[in-house]
């Protein structure tokens, strides 16, 4: 069983489709990564998984249990970490966690310290009886993270989980969230930093006008591009018969393109650089040609993105 | 099957904790400190000690016009918390409250009934005082009356939040229109009632108007619960059914439009 199933999903805003018969699924204790483009749909279809927005058309399952039939029994086992923290201008961090912690049924006993380890760990702790509203926008961003960490469901949303946190926030989240995942938790996390994605994602699914364009493991992804890999070879000087070892690198198995950059010096576009680099070194020990350097340039999910959908990720708009 | 019943009764007390807690963590934030209540009982009394009783000696057609007015002011403050609570809902739905309360593991049903129950303890608290004041002036009320315009005055609340509620799904067009239907429809809806002058006194356009405002019926209903006199009242049987029928079908249409309007709209 799936822990995320939705088939022909489709959500209209009036005129606007933010979903198009999205056919989606997560495996159970996975982390699955929506990578797309503002109002690409990432948000609708989560906030339509926590039961917070009703579907238009087809159906969407979580843990098994339907979100039109069985909402309040869904909102039991899952929690949602939004987009943007808001709404609790007049409180403070503290009491807002505590109450989030009750109302999830978080055990009495395990409160206190659970609030006090999560608050220390994102740093969140100073502030904890400062009012929401005077909160900066990476403290409040924090906060609600926080409440899923606490919470801890059995299956957990975040909707740009580190979006406006500073470089050390955002590791400490991600530590956490993987963290969150090893205790059992299935999560689906919805972004548009790469970086973020690359760092958590076991698997990737790229969301495009509400329509998911490409689902898999992010190295397979990178595989899928043709001569997305970029290595940099520089062979001993004086190689014997430079033309004809620069000939069979060509011929190796997963060469796109490859070209000379200087004397015994070379850059290939491959696909499957793990593959073609064995390959490349077998050849040029058969050929004597002794290698001095190999440098591996992957290419990054920003390129996948483009691959994919024929724009790249941060200047891609749509609906 | 005992053990059966225990699970249920664990299920309902924990769901009646949520409630509670749902009511009580908005409510203390308003409660500390209290001070929109007391300038509330404030304002009455100093709308009640001043204008009520300048006013009372200009009026010749109501015997103790200071009482009439007492109780007509009391109406108005359960219309505006009344009020107050369906647009507080509204605008927890645009600062994206809602969307973090529709997440919680609730059921709908509870969410709004935690929603009404606290638009209650707040009328509650509003009027406590300045009903007592109004029952000190009057005089000579009993026990079972007491009850029954508390009974009215919660029946005219809910009724008006549930009408504020019932007109949210403008909001999620334009809060901008929203905002100037409901202060625009307030203003009418307190001018052409009984509020401030009885039914009989009015010219016979204004009258077949303040008909249709529901403090029309609540203000009349409380009035002769208290003792007034019944020739310038609405016939009560009127009054208890309009509020009735208010309550109910705008609480219920309310929570319906809601149910179908929050949910299929992009808040978060």
């Amino acid at each position: 069983m799936y822990a995320v199933e939705t088939h022909n999903l489709t959500k209209k805003y009036g005129k606007i489709h933010a979903l198009k018969g999205l056919n989606f699924t997560v495996n159970p204790k996975e982390i699955m990564v929506l990578l797309g483009p503002n109002g690409s749909g990432k948000t609708t279809l989560l906030l339509i998984l926590a039961t917070v927005l009703k579907l238009t058309s087809g159906t969407a399952k979580v843990m098994g249990l339907d979100v039109t039939r069985q909402p309040t029994k869904i909102r039991q086992i899952l929690g949602i970490s939004f987009q943007e923290a808001r709404g609790f201008w007049r409180h403070k961090p503290a009491e807002i966690l505590h109450f989030h912690a009750a109302i999830c049924g978080v055990p009495k006993g395990e409160r206190d310290a659970r609030i006090e380890e999560i608050m220390k760990d994102l740093e969140l702790w100073e502030a904890r009886n400062k009012l929401f509203m005077h909160l900066s926008g990476g403290q409040s961003k924090r906060l609600e993270v926080s409440k899923l960490l606490i919470h801890r469901p059995q299956f957990a949303i975040f909707d740009e989980p580190s979006s406006q946190v500073d470089l050390r926030g955002k590791r400490r989240i991600w530590e956490q969230i993987r963290r969150l995942r090893e205790e059992g938790s299935t999560i689906l996390i919805a972004t548009n930093e790469v970086r973020e994605a690359e760092y958590l994602a076991d698997r990737v699914t790229i969301l495009d006008q509400g329509k998911s364009v490409v689902c898999d493991a992010v190295r397979n992804l990178k595989d899928e591009i043709a001569g997305g890999d970029v290595v940099e070879l520089q062979l001993e000087q004086g190689s014997n018969n430079t033309e004809e070892l620069r000939r069979e690198l060509s011929n190796i198995e997963g060469t796109v393109d490859l070209v000379a950059t200087g004397e015994d010096q070379y850059r290939a576009h491959v696909s499957m650089a793990e593959a073609w680099v064995p390959r490349m070194t077998s050849l040029c020990y058969e050929r004597k040609a002794r290698v001095l350097s190999v440098r591996v340039t992957e290419p990054s999910l920003d390129d996948v993105f483009l691959h994919f959908t024929g724009k790249a990720l941060e200047t891609a708009t749509n609906v | 099957m005992s053990s059966y019943t225990s699970r249920a009764r664990h299920w309902r007390l924990q769901q009646m904790y949520d409630i509670i807690r749902l009511v009580w963590f908005d409510l203390k934030r308003e409660l500390t400190p209290p001070v929109w209540i007391i300038m509330e009982w404030i304002t009455f009394m100093i709308q009640l000690g001043i204008y009520g009783a300048l006013i009372s000696q200009l009026v010749t057609g109501v015997s103790n016009y200071q009482q009439f007015y007492a109780v007509g002011f009391v109406i108005m403050m359960t219309f505006d918390i009344g009020s107050h609570t369906g647009r507080h809902f509204v605008e927890h739905a645009h600062e994206g409250r809602l969307p973090y309360l529709l997440s919680l593991p609730i059921s709908r049903s509870k969410l709004f009934l935690s929603i009404a129950l606290q638009g209650g303890i707040e009328l509650a608290l509003m009027i406590t005082v300045p009903l007592a004041i109004t029952l000190a002036l009057i005089g000579n009320v009993t026990a079972v009356s007491v009850v029954a315009v508390i009974a009215t005055l919660f029946c005219l609340g809910f009724g008006v939040a549930g009408l504020m509620l019932g007109l949210s799904f403008i909001a999620f067009k334009s809060t901008d229109i929203y905002t100037a239907i409901t202060v625009g429809l307030s203003t009418i809806i307190i001018r052409f009632s009984t509020v401030l002058y009885p039914l009989m006194f009015l010219p016979p356009g204004y009258a077949s108007v303040a008909m249709l405002s529901p403090l029309t019926y609540g203000a009349d209903l409380v009035r002769l619960l208290l003792g007034f006199d019944p020739s310038i009242l609405l016939n009560p049987i009127y009054a208890v059914a309009v509020l009735i029928a208010l309550a109910v079908s705008t609480l219920g249409l309310g929570t319906l439009l809601l149910q179908r309007l929050v949910e299929g709209v992009k808040s978060a």
